[in-house]
């Protein structure tokens, strides 16, 4: 293990119920990461998605890919102590393959694309085992949140 | 790599990316990128990327800047492939 969940915190602004990463497991700076997420059937989501067929929302999925790229830019480019940072996600090209049931481990890897100072182009693919169940690529910017308004 | 390949690969990229049709993009060359196409920053990063995978190149950051319009992604493009001694001048 790379990064426990303490860890994963200092990096990744989200929190419970929308935090999606455990703990990271391969991290190669700048190029690569992979995370995990244990999927429990007492997720919240599953609640309402369904109460009689609980199966995790794919737009979930592609958020947890998502914090697993915060944390790889954070750890490439040194922004570990920089809380004014937000992360605004500009394009998300996406196709879910699988289901993801309760009891799933999902692996989450991100490779890089491409990464100037201020943004940055991902491809991402969730596995759980050895079967993909969602693949993705990511466009997204750095700001800080001052300049939101 | 020829310069007329270059025009065909770059547009198609940009095309790709503006979900615009090849030869709209191609017609509208010269128009600017941002004032008249609406792409942002980060369209122009998804071109860039494209065109360095697609030519197997590194484009540093700095040419980000010259993604404008389509002829000026283009000689951007040839600009580096020469630099990697890679352009064939026609």
């Amino acid at each position: 293990m790379i990064m426990n969940f303490e860890e994963v915190k200092k990096l990744v602004p989200q929190r419970y119920p929308f935090l999606f990463i455990d703990k990271v497991v391969e991290l190669e700076e700048g190029k690569r990461v992979v995370c995990l997420k244990n999927v429990s059937g007492n997720e919240p989501f599953f609640a309402g998605h369904f109460p009689e067929y609980a199966i995790m929302p794919g737009a979930l999925t592609l958020e947890a890919l998502a914090q697993a790229a915060i944390i790889l830019f954070k750890k490439s480019f040194k922004q570990d102590n920089n809380p004014g940072a937000v992360f605004l996600l500009a394009g998300v090209k996406a196709s879910f393959v699988k289901p993801v049931f309760p009891g799933d481990q999902l692996f989450l890897e991100i490779d890089v694309e491409k990464v100037v100072s201020n943004a940055a182009m991902v491809r991402g693919i969730a596995r759980v085992g050895e079967d993909t169940v969602a693949k993705a690529s990511f466009t997204f910017a750095t700001a800080d949140k001052t300049s939101l308004g | 790599m020829n310069v007329e390949d270059i025009e065909k690969e770059v547009t198609s990229i940009v095309a790709e990316v503006t979900e615009l049709d090849r030869d709209e993009i191609w017609k509208k060359r010269d128009a600017n990128f941002f004032k008249e196409l609406e792409i942002d920053s980060l369209l122009a990063l998804e071109i860039l990327a494209l065109i360095e995978k697609k030519f197997k190149i590194q484009i540093p950051e700095e040419k980000l800047v010259d993604i404008t319009s389509l002829t000026a992604t283009i000689d951007m493009t040839k600009s580096v492939l020469a630099e990697s001694g890679r352009l064939q001048e026609a």
